[in-house]
């Protein structure tokens, strides 16, 4: 009972009293200040934290996708042509996920030289595999580089992979004739030439020539000129031509005989002049060659008088099979085995 | 009853002083409590934006990587070719160390520039961009592996190795 009555007491004096009411006003407004700050610091640094961690979840997935990504670079192959380096390659993407190839780098280690293609964009799904051969090859120009260099290369991804070739390949059966030999024809560089009337046997139209696969000889003497690469792998041995080479043409007759003409390599100077004489042709490895066709007659003794080209003449107009049938040696001497190659895949058109 | 103490209320002259004082200290505690309060969320939002711009830096500088795609060296220099394969824009290269098992130079680093050889004008890679510089005022011995450090604006170091 007592208790209740100071109980009572007080709390009236508490509440009758004035003394010390504008400090509770006070406190109350400094404890809703305090929880509105922390409450809006903590909030905020909540939600920092979070950006972060995403963030860091977000580094981790490109992480993750970059050792994942998986191209790989075979059957690499180098030619040389002039001061441009062409890389022949498979990729195939064999992971799972999708790339993007944005540069090749070519190094040639015999010049201590170097040189880039970019950017590539070859865009490639998971398990796509992309031939870069033939004129889809990708060149590199590096001066004085030569098909004896020692080559090196690499790709580089958009995620930042360096992909190196995994096998220098020797032939691929796209670059060569039905992969039935050492060299490819470049069926794209086939051209033929108006043989001059009278000495110095001169070819036109000089440098370019006609499109080979369809002729006009307006009954005059005509030459040829195909490209030839080596490809010899792995020795990468020279071939060379001696006069015994041949390109021929069978023309089907109206008639129960068939027509053939035979033309024989000859040499050629850069004015587009036939030589008198013959002097072996060599191939190099993986460097493409211009090799022209002129002769009626075998030029291991040169020109020997007579007819010097072969007649146009008796030809019916019409369709023709070509074979360059390719006599020489390969290799280096000492040591420099006969070989023979025949190339049957390519055809003509006689117009007149 | 009530009516005639709430007329005695209003109109004693008892204790005005009192309550007067009341009401002054309580507007004046009110007053200062919302200056305090303004003053306090001043700080809490400067230090909030502090706050976010750091984790903002952290972020930006995670999402960084540069990727080495040739280092070579000759008689004029070191080239080093890079690619920003992050996931951020305006990746710079502050500073870049040359270094071996025994000492560290900064060299002297030309201005960044494009493959072509044109100067890059932002002096930045943006993403999937691609560039390079030339370190020069070095002295390496051929056949030697050295490593080249680079520190971006951000803060991320990227380190690779190549041979003299």
């Amino acid at each position: 009972m007592k208790t209740l009555l100071w109980l009572r007491k007080s709390v009236e004096k508490l509440v009758g009293s004035s003394k010390g009411f504008s400090s509770v006003v006070g406190t109350v407004f400094m404890v809703l200040v305090v929880m509105l700050l922390s409450t809006g610091v903590f909030l905020w640094t909540l939600s920092q934290n979070t950006l972060y961690n995403q963030a860091v979840m977000q580094k981790n997935q490109t992480e993750l996708d970059r050792l994942n990504e998986k191209v790989t670079a075979s059957n690499v192959n180098y030619t040389v042509a002039g001061n441009l380096v062409s890389v022949q390659v498979a990729l195939q993407n064999q992971g799972p996920l999708s790339a993007q190839i944005v540069s090749l780098w070519v190094i040639d280690a015999t010049l201590n030289k170097y040189n880039f293609s970019s950017p590539l964009n070859i865009n490639m799904k998971p398990g796509n595999t992309t031939t870069l051969t033939g004129a889809n090859a990708i060149k590199v120009k590096i001066i004085g580089a030569l098909w004896s260099d020692q080559l090196s290369s690499w790709f580089v991804t958009a995620r930042g992979n360096v992909v190196p070739p995994q096998s220098v390949g020797g032939l691929t059966v796209a670059q060569v004739s039905a992969g039935i030999g050492s060299v490819s024809m470049d069926f794209s560089s086939f051209f033929y030439y108006n043989v001059s009337i009278t000495a110095p046997w001169a070819l036109s139209p000089w440098l370019n020539g006609g499109n080979g696969y369809n002729i006009n000889s307006k009954g005059g003497d005509v030459a040829f000129k195909v490209r030839l690469t080596n490809f010899d792998y792995p020795q990468k041995r020279d071939i060379t031509l001696s006069s015994h080479s041949i390109f021929w043409a069978l023309f089907p007759s109206g008639g129960t005989q068939q027509r053939g003409a035979p033309w024989f390599i000859v040499n050629v100077n850069n004015s587009g002049i036939i030589a008198n004489t013959f002097k072996n042709v060599t191939l190099p490895y993986g460097a493409p060659t211009d090799i022209f066709f002129a002769s009626a007659n075998d030029m291991s003794a040169g020109f020997t008088g007579g007819q010097k080209f072969p007649s146009m003449g008796g030809v019916i107009p019409g369709a023709a099979l070509v074979t360059i049938a390719l006599i020489g040696q390969i290799g280096t001497p000492p040591g420099t085995p006969p070989y023979g190659q025949n190339l049957p895949f390519a055809a003509i058109y006689v117009n007149s | 009853m009530d009516s005639r103490k709430m007329r005695r209320l209003l109109h004693g002259r008892r204790a005005v002083s009192a309550v007067i004082s009341n009401v002054i200290l309580m507007g004046a505690v009110i007053a200062v409590s919302f200056v305090v309060l303004v003053w306090a969320r001043n700080q809490s939002s400067a230090y909030n934006n502090q706050y976010g711009n750091a984790v903002s830096a952290d972020i930006s500088s995670l999402q960084e990587r540069l990727t080495f795609e040739y280092v070579f060296h000759n008689r004029t220099g070191v080239y080093v070719y890079l690619m920003n394969s992050g996931t951020v824009n305006n990746v710079t290269v502050k500073t870049v160390y040359i270094e071996n098992a025994t000492w560290t130079v900064i060299p002297t680093k030309s201005n960044l520039k494009h493959f072509n050889g044109t100067n890059i004008a932002d002096q930045d890679l943006d993403t999937t961009e691609q560039g390079y510089f030339v370190l020069s005022s070095l002295t390496l011995k051929a056949g030697t592996s050295y490593s080249v450090l680079i520190i971006t604006g951000r803060g991320s170091s990227f380190e690779n190795t190549f041979v003299a």
